[in-house]
Formats: structure tokens, C-alpha cells, sequence
């Protein structure tokens, strides 16, 4: 306890330098923007701002990016309540009762438990991340290849249980994901695997290429088909601060959202994007009347976006203990770690106890900045929402091309956002899910260098992950939510925790 | 773009999920293109794995989940093909292709491209995105471009220093020693954002005599 009170300090007295503070206000401003506009999710954006970071020392370009991430979950649920548009996909849930809060002149009330509700939170899982480190760290000291490769394996089975639509899809993008994560040079060997003489695919394509097309290009390409139709709210937005009726009538939602979406946050396999869906169906659930919901009842707010800030936030604990990005953001501060000599893993903690403690401390300020920015500067973003998306996209476009040439000053990288960008379109238009893929383009490079490590310390002996206790455990995990998500009768409550949201 | 509508062709042949049974069919080309790209590479043995072992099973199970889809789409009724346009996708890819071959000499074959810089590429890419929908309007483009030009010049080369070229190569060889190239970024982004500026302005101005109404621009950095 005193230790984690002396590393919290440490934490602060790191994240409270000017520097730091002025980076987090900035990360959670650039946040919240992208949050509240749609199109324009944290992935491409950390993407672009990735060749920013360069100049700056790795604890501050890492807190920036944090902000940038969590920002985004206070921001989407803004454009949720007024515009009655998702502006981040965790923030799906919110336009249900948000949106109708809006309608009834609540707005205020919304966006005020929203942030609250977020805030708290925040807050819990920035104790949550400091009180796990250390355990988690001593755990993954002990882990050999076999069990890395075992938890890899079962964070791509979550991957493909908590994603939305057909698992046999899910698995599909996977392998795709895997498939191209071993183009480029061959660690081992050195030898040149399938860049069919390509000199810039020597090097393997660049994940925040891949990430950027995807989910950048892709999804203009994408909202270009849709005809824009965005109605903010007309009505007032009305008071901001709840009252102690509504206060006492969502705390209990607020409470259960944040331990849904820290538990499901820490889970590998992007399981913060199903922590919202999860707390609505359970407040849906649990409510006395369930007919309040979809009429703007306050639980239907205050779970989701508690538990959405919950993920957001705990998603970083595989991350900073086990060296293992459970979804695409995180696989973003990877490379940023990597840029600055950093290895994420149990060995940060002990290696860069600054970073470590200092990105966690930021986080609680940050939370406590977006508190700040998001309700009484909520009138600069509703002003936002009125720019045309016919000038939104042309600047995307320029700032994805400028971010990822400045990565590399590669031309050919700037060319394969556009194919990759088609690419990731026509997945969608054929109902394939992105994100799968690039969780296992990612966790695709690890797995095979873990795979081939513990298969040569077993000098070939594939049973080697099942005599390991710990990996034995592992497998056994994976294989038992692989079959659950398969029987007909769970598969059809899993569908209906999208489908009721 | 007028098919650019969810449109959900029911078809009542063989095939009752066309979009799985393509999407499947997709995929099994795609696995056996990476078994194909990775035949050439040896597998090694389970205790000492070649280079060409993970790629040749995933690509295996890439066509496998291929196949079972394009069987599912077969023998389950499901969803049908969406129709796209193509006006979108294409000015896209076009616009990100200006930016990447005139941001610096690009060497295609024996034919390169002449490096003209960010002030060139960042307009290009801004003007020719844009037409990707039949909403776009030239002047209200040609405003946008110079802004947004104006303002990464200024983040990206002025306060960031991050290397990326500005000026044509041919101007930097011309103007070297002559004046500082700070100084030339600072003046060619000041004159991009006044003339950026003075046409809002003018457009502002014509607008309201016209009593048209015009949609705002308050993105622009």
C-alpha cells in the first residue's frame, strides 16, 4: 500500500511538469475534437500524429497519445446525445437514451452524467491499472514463450468471440491479419518472405500504414456512400449539473459500467469496445421498468459511458505489464514506444518506472482535464459538428498522406493507404470487420517469434503448451469460449447483446 | 453515385447469400495466392521452423475459412451484394496518389516524377479528394486548400521540423543561399493563408448578396 502510494507520487510529481500537463491538455483536446466529429476515429488519428511524437521524450509523447485515446470516449459520446451519431464506435449505445434525453430538453443532464459518469470511471481504473502493475508485472516474469504464445492465442479467441457478426468471418480476418504480418524480412532466417522483389515491402508493411488505411481511408470511403444526415438537437441544451435525483438514480449504473468495462477492458482482444453494449443489456436487465429504456432513461447513459472510459482505460494494463497490445490503439503506442528504445512489457515498470507511473498518474488529469473541456466548452463542439463533411474529408485525407509520409518520407507508403484503404472497404461492403485484422496483424508477428521459440526449446515437441501448466490453462480458456461462442443457444445471446443496442 | 443505397439484390439462383459466397470465394483466392507467394519458402520442422512454415499453414486456414463461408452462402439464405459507386473510391485513391508522387521525386521505371513539395501535393490531394462527392465546389475547395496548406506548413515544417518536403526541388536549388528557407517557408505560408482569406471573404461577400445559403467554414485551421 505504501508502495503504491510512494509510485503514484512518483507518477505525479512526472505528470504534473509543465511540459507533461501541457502535453495531456493537448492530447485530450485533439481527443475530444476527434471524438466529437465523426469519421474520424483515436486509430487514424494516433496514426497521423505518430511522426509529432518524434521530437518529443517518450514519457510525453506516450501521455499525449493516452489522452488522445481517452479524450475520444468523452468526446464520441457528445455527438451520441446531440447529433444522435455513434462519434466513436463505444459510443453506439449512448445515442439510445442519450439522443431521447436530448429530445426531452435534457441534454444537459446527459452530457453532465456522460461526463461524470466517465470521470468516475476514469478514475477507478487509473487505481485499478496502479494496483494490478505490479502483481501482473511479477506474473509475466514468469511466463516462457509457451505461455506468451498461449495468452496471444486466447486474445485473439476474445477477439473473435466479442466482435460483432459471423465468428467464422471474425477468424477469417484474422489469419488475414496474421497472413500479412509475416510479409517483409524473416527474423530468423533473414530471408525475404513473400515482397515478390518489392524493396519497400522488405521491411514488412508498416502497421500504422495498414491501421491508417483501414480505418482511415476506409472509412471515408465508407461515410462517402452514406448521405449525411445530422440533426443537432434544436432544443436547448438546458442545465448541465444533475440533479441529486437523477445523481442517485444512475450511480448504481454508473458502478456496474465501470466494473463491466474495466474487466472486459483488461481482457486481450479489443474487449473495451463490447464493455458499453454489456452494461446496457445488464442495466436493461436489472431496471424495474425496462420500457424506460429507449426513452432516455439516465441508466441507459451513465452504464455505457462509465464503462466505455472503464475499457478505454484499463486496455492499457496488457499493455504495460505483459508487453501485449489487446487492440489496435495500443498496438499504436507500441510503435511509439518502440521509436523511443522503449520495450513494453513487465519490463517497463521496473526499467522506466517514470513512464510508467507518470502515464498512469496523467491519466487521472487528464480525466479531471476532459472534465473541463467536455461540459462547459460544450458549445465549441456543437459548433463543430456543423462543419460539412464535404470539407471534413479532403483534410483527412491531406493529414493521413502528410502523417504517414513523414513516418518514413516513403512515397510507397502514402500509396498503400489508398490500397489498403480500398481494400479495408471492400471488407466492409462484403461485411467483414476491420479491427480483427489488424489486432492479428499485430499480435501476428509476436506469436510466430513466441511460437518458434518454444517449439525449438521443446526441440519440436508441439505438446509443450499443454504440459506448461500455465499455457495448459490457457489453451483451456480458449478453447472453452471458442466452443461456447459456437453452441447455438449462447451464440444467440451474444447476437442479441449487439441487437437489443 | 445515385446506387450508393444499401441496395439488397435478392437473387433466386443457386447461390442464396451472394455476399458470403463472394466473400468466401475472396478469400479462398486469397489463401491460395499466399500459398502460391510463400511456396518457394522453406518450412523447416516443427523444432527448428523455416521461414516459409507460418505462412504456408495460415494461408491454409485462410482458404479454409474461404471455403466453409462461400458453402454457407450456398446453403443458408443471407444477405445479398451491395452495390458501390465508384466515383468515391476512385478520386480518393487519385488523390492520395497526386500527394505521394509529387511530395518528393518519385522514380517509377525510367520515369520520375519532378518533387514539388508539400505545397503543391497538400492542395492537390485537398482539391482532387474532394470531388469525391458530387457535392464539392471548386472555390469552396481552392479556400480550403490554401488554409489547410498554410497550416500544416506552418506545424509540420516550421514548428515541428519534421522532414518533409516543402518547396518544388527546383526552387530550393534556385533559392539557396539567397534567402533562408525558414523565412521562405514563414512568407509562402503567410501568402497561402491571405490568399485563402481574401477569397473567403470575397465568397462571404457574394454569398450574402446573393442571399444564398451557404454552409460555413469553420473548420479551416
Amino acid at each position: 500500500m505504501t508502495d503504491l502510494l510512494a509510485n503514484l507520487g512518483l507518477g505525479f510529481a512526472v505528470a504534473l511538469s509543465l511540459q507533461n500537463v501541457t502535453l495531456c491538455f493537448l492530447g485530450c483536446l485533439v481527443g475530444t475534437l476527434i471524438g466529437v466529429l465523426p469519421g474520424v476515429g483515436p486509430i487514424a488519428t494516433i496514426a497521423m500524429l505518430l511522426p509529432i511524437t518524434f521530437g518529443l521524450d517518450p514519457v510525453g509523447a506516450l501521455i499525449m497519445l493516452a489522452g488522445i485515446y481517452y479524450g475520444a470516449q468523452y468526446g464520441g459520446s457528445t455527438t451520441a446525445i446531440l447529433v444522435n451519431i455513434p462519434g466513436e464506435a463505444t459510443s453506439v449505445v449512448t445515442t439510445l437514451d442519450g439522443h431521447q434525453m436530448a429530445r426531452q430538453g435534457r441534454a444537459g443532464v446527459a452530457l453532465g452524467i456522460a461526463a461524470i459518469g466517465s470521470f468516475f470511471a476514469g478514475t477507478v481504473a487509473t487505481l485499478l491499472i496502479a494496483a494490478l502493475g505490479a502483481p501482473l508485472t511479477r506474473l509475466a516474469l514468469i511466463f516462457g514463450p509457451a505461455e506468451y504464445f498461449a495468452l496471444m492465442v486466447m486474445g485473439l479467441a476474445f477477439a473473435v468471440v466479442l466482435a460483432h457478426g459471423s465468428v467464422l468471418k471474425a477468424v477469417a480476418m484474422i489469419l488475414v491479419g496474421i497472413l500479412f504480418a509475416t510479409v517483409g524480412t524473416d527474423l530468423e532466417t533473414g530471408q525475404e518472405r513473400m515482397t515478390f522483389g518489392f524493396g519497400f515491402l522488405t521491411d514488412g508493411v508498416d502497421f500504422s500504414v495498414l491501421a491508417m488505411g483501414l480505418f482511415g481511408v476506409a472509412e471515408i470511403l465508407r461515410n462517402l456512400d452514406q448521405t449525411e444526415t445530422r440533426e443537432i438537437a434544436r432544443a436547448r441544451i438546458g442545465r448541465l449539473l444533475p440533479s441529486w435525483a437523477d445523481l442517485r438514480q444512475a450511480a448504481p449504473s454508473a458502478l456496474r459500467g465501470t466494473a463491466i468495462g474495466s474487466i472486459l477492458g483488461i481482457l486481450p482482444g479489443n474487449g473495451a469496445v463490447l464493455g458499453p453494449f454489456a452494461a446496457y443489456t445488464i442495466e436493461k436487465r436489472l431496471a424495474r421498468d425496462p420500457s424506460r429504456f429507449g426513452r432516455g432513461a439516465i441508466e441507459g447513459v451513465a452504464g455505457p459511458e462509465s464503462a466505455n472510459n472503464a475499457g478505454a482505460q484499463t486496455a492499457f494494463i496488457p499493455l504495460l505489464t505483459l508487453g501485449i497490445p489487446p487492440n489496435a490503439v495500443m498496438a499504436l503506442m507500441v510503435g511509439a514506444m518502440t521509436i523511443h528504445g522503449i520495450v513494453p512489457g513487465p519490463g517497463v515498470m521496473t526499467k522506466n518506472p517514470n513512464l510508467f507511473w507518470g502515464m498512469i498518474a496523467s491519466m487521472w488529469i487528464g480525466n479531471l482535464m476532459l472534465l473541463v473541456i467536455n461540459l462547459p466548452l460544450v458549445g465549441i463542439w456543437v459548433r463543430l459538428l456543423k462543419v460539412p463533411y464535404r470539407l471534413m474529408f479532403p483534410a483527412i485525407l491531406m493529414f493521413c498522406s502528410i502523417g504517414i509520409y513523414s513516418i518514413n518520407a516513403q512515397p510507397t507508403d502514402v500509396m498503400l493507404i489508398a490500397a489498403f484503404g480500398v481494400f479495408g472497404y471492400g471488407l466492409i461492403k462484403f461485411g467483414f470487420e476491420p479491427a480483427p485484422l489488424l489486432l492479428g496483424f499485430v499480435l501476428g508477428k509476436l506469436m510466430e517469434e513466441y511460437l518458434r521459440r518454444a517449439l525449438t526449446l521443446s526441440r519440436g515437441d508441439a505438446l509443450v503448451f499443454l504440459e506448461r501448466p500455465v499455457s495448459a490453462v490457457l489453451f483451456l480458456v480458449t478453447f472453452t469460449i471458442l466452443a461456447a461462442a459456437l453452441l447455438p443457444s449462447l451464440r444467440r445471446s451474444r447476437d442479441a447483446v449487439f441487437t437489443e443496442a | 453515385m445515385s446506387d450508393a443505397s444499401d441496395a439488397v439484390r435478392r437473387t433466386r439462383s443457386v447461390v442464396r447469400a451472394p455476399q458470403s459466397f463472394v466473400a468466401g470465394l475472396g478469400l479462398v483466392l486469397l489463401g491460395m495466392f499466399g500459398l502460391w507467394a510463400a511456396s518457394d519458402l522453406p518450412r523447416g520442422t516443427l523444432g527448428a521452423m523455416g521461414p516459409g512454415m507460418l505462412p504456408h499453414w495460415v494461408a491454409i486456414g485462410v482458404a479454409a475459412c474461404g471455403s466453409v463461408l462461400a458453402v454457407t452462402g450456398l446453403a443458408r439464405e443471407g444477405a445479398g451484394l451491395q452495390t458501390t459507386g465508384l466515383r468515391g473510391p476512385l478520386t480518393v485513391v487519385l488523390a492520395i496518389l497526386a500527394f505521394a508522387i509529387t511530395i518528393r521525386p518519385f522514380a517509377l521505371g525510367s520515369v520520375a516524377s519532378p518533387g514539388l513539395g508539400l505545397i503543391v501535393a497538400g492542395p492537390l490531394a485537398v482539391i482532387i479528394g474532394g470531388y469525391a462527392t458530387p457535392e464539392a465546389r471548386f472555390r469552396e475547395l481552392l479556400i480550403l486548400a490554401l488554409l489547410l496548406t498554410a497550416g500544416c506548413m506552418l506545424l509540420f515544417g516550421d514548428l515541428l521540423n519534421l522532414p518533409i518536403p516543402i518547396f518544388p526541388t527546383a526552387l530550393i536549388e534556385a533559392a539557396s543561399g539567397t534567402i533562408p528557407s525558414r523565412v521562405m517557408l514563414r512568407l509562402a505560408a503567410g501568402a497561402l493563408a491571405l490568399a485563402g482569406l481574401g477569397l473567403l471573404a470575397l465568397e462571404r461577400r457574394s454569398t450574402r448578396r446573393s442571399r444564398t445559403d451557404v454552409a460555413p467554414h469553420a473548420m479551416t485551421t
